[in-house]
């Protein structure tokens, strides 16, 4: 049955609305109120209400002003809506949040910090609470490599902040919490396929299910492969390497599974994935335009988790857990004759973590300990044939740790958040790092935010152990955690249910910073050299109309400073604007999703500038074509604009280009 | 480099005014207001003691912060029967056992246990929107279904409360036994 109901005036007038979407956020904020005269729904049967389509405010008023941080919040509908690929696509779309890529990796830079040399070692990813960073490099996944599906993503939850109080290491610019879809979500099969740009195809196939006793079980694999395209790279322009032409050596393909198993407050998760990357770039000075160039990056997971009360006010929570990293390459070097080098790395580990979450009296506690053994932390670098080893490094090590947080009302309008959590590393010791939050509500429309605290980054097995006199690098020893000092206030206001606007203003002093330079004897190795002041300040403003129309607009400006030699860092913009923009369209069957992304201009490692971009992308889709079937058509970079980041230290190329308008096809079949 | 961005965004602009010139609206409704319409039904399908059955007004009570204060105001001076509703925000200190329905936002999940301990034997309604809550002894918990208002339902909790409800409204809910329960 389909219920007629008049249609709101105001809300819903094209002028008001196109105002508001040309981003005049004055206009926006004048708009009047939403629905306060729609139909007089009570007089509506219990039947018809059950069948009236509503817009869930619910998943856009998380109840962010709570939490002791700047959160954002993005939904399963945006991932649909604006045709998001990877969670790369996804971070990039935030506020402040910058990623970048090497036609090898995805890189998130978070508060103006993304040195080109890092590898995402500075934000935590967790998925379902289970560690995605590996124990080797420390790298939180975005692209082809996480091992869950970006369909399979229910809510991604972005902290920004240090987050080490509670997360330890590696929580250094901020937490990306991905939680996934559930069983019931599903209730059955679902089958999706894609077709995109550079001869790219993907394939998925999910069976979810929420069983009479209260089990679920969801189940899903994916499989793509892209041909690649032809990439120019004026720095090889010579009849010895190809014109400068690497022929479709950005191919790449990739395959995951995912099971996961939860009943009676058990969850078992098991994934594998497996991604293979041709590499166009000649990185670390291999031959150009050579086939066989690619990385390959496998994760493993196996991981039970439990959660349950132990009593009215008490809540367990915990978790064993499995994780598997393991890196393989090739790089053909022209020695001569060509001889290919392997790279390969085994990250192993297992672990244990408990929490407990009790309210007494006024205090909300949280108590919590963790373990990790990493087992094993091996890297191996040789040539094929005639076989030579230049490093072959076996290592393990463990970490533990303990932490406490606190949450007291201190009246009516004032609430306190404390965190202290110490962490044992067998590598270097301890380190302590406290997080104060103290949250005002003047009205419970405004959250003002205080916070303070630290967070810190173990050095990794990579930046220890990777060292070899033939590869030009010396063991570093002697390395300690880096640090980062955090201040920031955040301003949060929600003038109705569905519009509200965030600002913050911060300021992080970064010291110790693990580095690689060359030292005075030429060889390579990693110091905690880097002291670094980071300034910046935040603006978002998100609405939903009742129509479900939605926009996400959002500024980031921020200077990043070394405090040694008072320059600005590489490949860190001064000016981020986001906007994100989805309506439906012809009645409800269809919708729009736009997003802009603009970066001003950054530094590159030669001194240069990779200058400022502005990229569109749109989707358009359908859910109503027939029972169960989603269509959606993207285009990226919609204006076809040119633009580049900035080269690593392993690459040739200061700038490296990026993608030109490219499309994407994409089914999804419920059954 | 200026120059060249302001030309594809005028572009996008103008095709987003296309977009929305296309765009008839649709009619998707406010998740609160039609779980506020659902609140004003249910009271019709509960069998009330005979002391409320007299009574003049109905008290709807919202325990929390949340959005669904704000869509309950429309129920004010609506009638069920001869009785108009009152709407009342009310703190978790409050004499709740005044209230014929209660809806718990969830940001009392804390204080949950403690407050339905506190309602044993009143005849109220408990109805909330949080995931969990019927199980933990609420008696209609709504939820979201491909984007349409579902609710469950604790029968021994409204038993609980000495209210009994329809079976034309147990028909459309899903019914929830509380953990150890012999639902």
């Amino acid at each position: 049955m389909v219920i007629v109901l008049p249609v709101l005036a105001a809300d819903r007038s094209p002028c008001l609305r196109l105002t508001a979407c040309a981003g005049a956020l004055l206009l926006v904020l004048a708009t009047p109120a939403s629905a306060e005269e729609a139909a007089d729904l009570t007089q509506l049967s219990i039947e018809e209400l059950l069948s009236v389509e509503v817009y869930s405010a619910s998943r856009f008023a998380q109840k962010t002003t709570e939490a002791p941080a700047a959160v954002s919040i993005v939904t399963a509908a945006d991932i649909r809506n604006y045709g998001y690929r990877t969670l790369a696509d996804i971070l990039g779309s935030l506020r402040g949040l910058f990623v970048t890529s090497d036609r090898n990796y995805r890189y998130v830079g978070v508060r103006g910090f993304n040195r080109p040399g890092d590898y995402n070692s500075r934000i935590l990813l967790l998925v379902d609470g289970i560690r995605v960073n590996d124990a080797n490099y420390d790298t939180a996944s975005i692209g082809n490599e996480l091992f869950l599906d970006v369909d399979l993503i229910d809510r991604v939850e972005v902290v920004r902040g240090p987050g080490s109080s509670i997360y330890g290491s590696n929580a250094f610019f901020g937490v990306v919490n991905v939680i996934s879809k559930r069983g019931r979500d599903y209730n059955g099969w679902e089958a999706a396929g894609s077709a995109a740009s550079y001869g790219t195809g993907k394939g998925r196939l999910t069976y979810g299910r929420q069983l009479d006793n209260g089990a679920e079980i969801l189940l899903s694999t994916s499989y793509s492969d892209s041909r690649g395209q032809n990439l120019y790279f004026p720095e090889f322009d010579s009849p010895d390497t190809n014109n400068g032409i690497a022929r479709k050596r950005d191919h790449g393909s990739y395959q995951n599974f995912y099971g996961k198993l939860s009943y009676a407050g058990f969850t078992l998760t098991s994934a594998y994935s497996e991604s293979t990357q041709g590499v166009p770039t000649a990185s670390f000075g291999s031959v150009f335009n050579d086939p066989r160039t690619q990385t390959v990056d496998s994760q493993a997971v196996l991981d039970l988790a439990y959660a349950g009360k132990l009593g009215e006010r008490l809540d367990l929570s915990g978790r064993v857990f499995y994780g598997g990293y393991f890196y393989d390459s090739v790089f053909p070097y022209d020695a001569p004759p060509v001889t290919l080098n392997k790279d390969q790395a085994w990250a192993e580990w297992w672990g244990a973590e408990a929490r407990l979450v009790g309210q007494f009296d006024r205090h909300k506690l949280v108590f919590g300990a963790e373990y990790q053994d990493n087992f094993r932390q091996d890297m191996k670098n040789y040539d094929q044939a005639p076989y030579e080893v230049y490093l072959d490094e076996q290592h393990s090590s463990q970490r533990q740790a303990v932490y406490i947080q606190d949450d007291l009302p201190l009246g009516e309008r004032l609430r306190l958040n404390a965190g202290l959590r110490y962490d044992h590393f067998s590598t270097v010791g301890g380190t302590w790092n406290p997080r104060l939050a103290l949250i005002y509500t003047p009205q419970p429309e405004t959250a003002v935010k205080l916070l303070y605290g630290t967070a810190f980054r173990a050095p990794n097995a990579y930046e220890m152990y990777y060292s070899s006199a033939s590869l030009g690098s010396k063991p570093s020893v002697g390395l300690e955690p880096e640090e980062v000092t955090s201040y920031e206030i955040v301003v949060e206001h929600q003038f109705q249910a569905n519009f509200r606007v965030s600002a913050s203003v911060y300021q992080n002093e970064i010291s110790n910073l693990i580095s690689q330079i060359t030292d005075t004897d030429g060889y390579n190795v990693f110091r905690n050299i880097g002291q670094f002041k980071a300034n910046g300040a935040e603006f978002e403003v998100e609405r939903a109309w009742a129509d479900d129309t939605r926009l996400r607009a959002s500024y980031a400006w921020q200077i990043t400073r070394s405090q040694d030699t008072g320059t600005t860092l590489e490949n860190s913009p001064r000016h981020l604007a986001k906007l994100n923009y989805s309506m439906p369209l012809f009645g409800e069957a269809w919708r729009a999703g736009m997003e802009l992304q603009y970066t001003s201009a950054r530094k590159t490692l030669a001194g240069a500038r990779a200058g400022s971009y502005a990229i569109a992308n749109l989707t358009l889709l359908n859910r109503k074509l027939a029972e169960g079937l989603e269509v959606s058509a993207s285009v990226y970079n919609l204006f076809d604009r040119h633009y580049a980041d900035p080269g690593r230290p392993e690459h040739v190329e200061d700038l490296i280009g990026q993608d030109g308008r490219s499309f994407r096809l994409k089914a999804v079949y419920r059954f | 480099m200026k120059t060249s961005l302001n030309r594809p965004l005028a572009i996008l602009w103008a095709a987003l005014l296309a977009l929305y010139c296309a765009g008839v609206p649709a009619a998707p409704l406010a998740e609160y207001e039609v779980k506020a319409a659902f609140v004003h039904n249910f009271a019709k399908y509960v069998e009330w003691p005979a002391a409320i059955k007299a009574r003049s007004s109905l008290r709807l009570c919202i325990l929390g912060q949340g959005q669904f204060a704000e869509a309950a105001e429309g129920l004010r001076g609506k009638r069920v029967g001869g009785a108009a509703w009152e709407v009342v925000p009310v703190g978790s200190r409050s004499d709740l056992g005044e209230c014929q329905v209660l809806f718990i936002e969830a940001s009392e999940a804390d204080k949950l246990p403690r407050l339905l301990d506190g309602l044993k034997g009143s005849p109220v309604l408990t109805v909330a929107d949080s995931e969990g809550y019927a199980a933990q002894g609420v008696a209609i918990n709504f939820y979201l279904e491909q984007n349409k208002v579902r609710f469950e339902i604790n029968p021994a909790a409204a038993g609980r409360a000495g209210l009994k409800i329809s079976s034309q409204l147990l028909k459309v809910a899903r019914i929830v036994a509380e953990p150890g329960g012999r639902q």
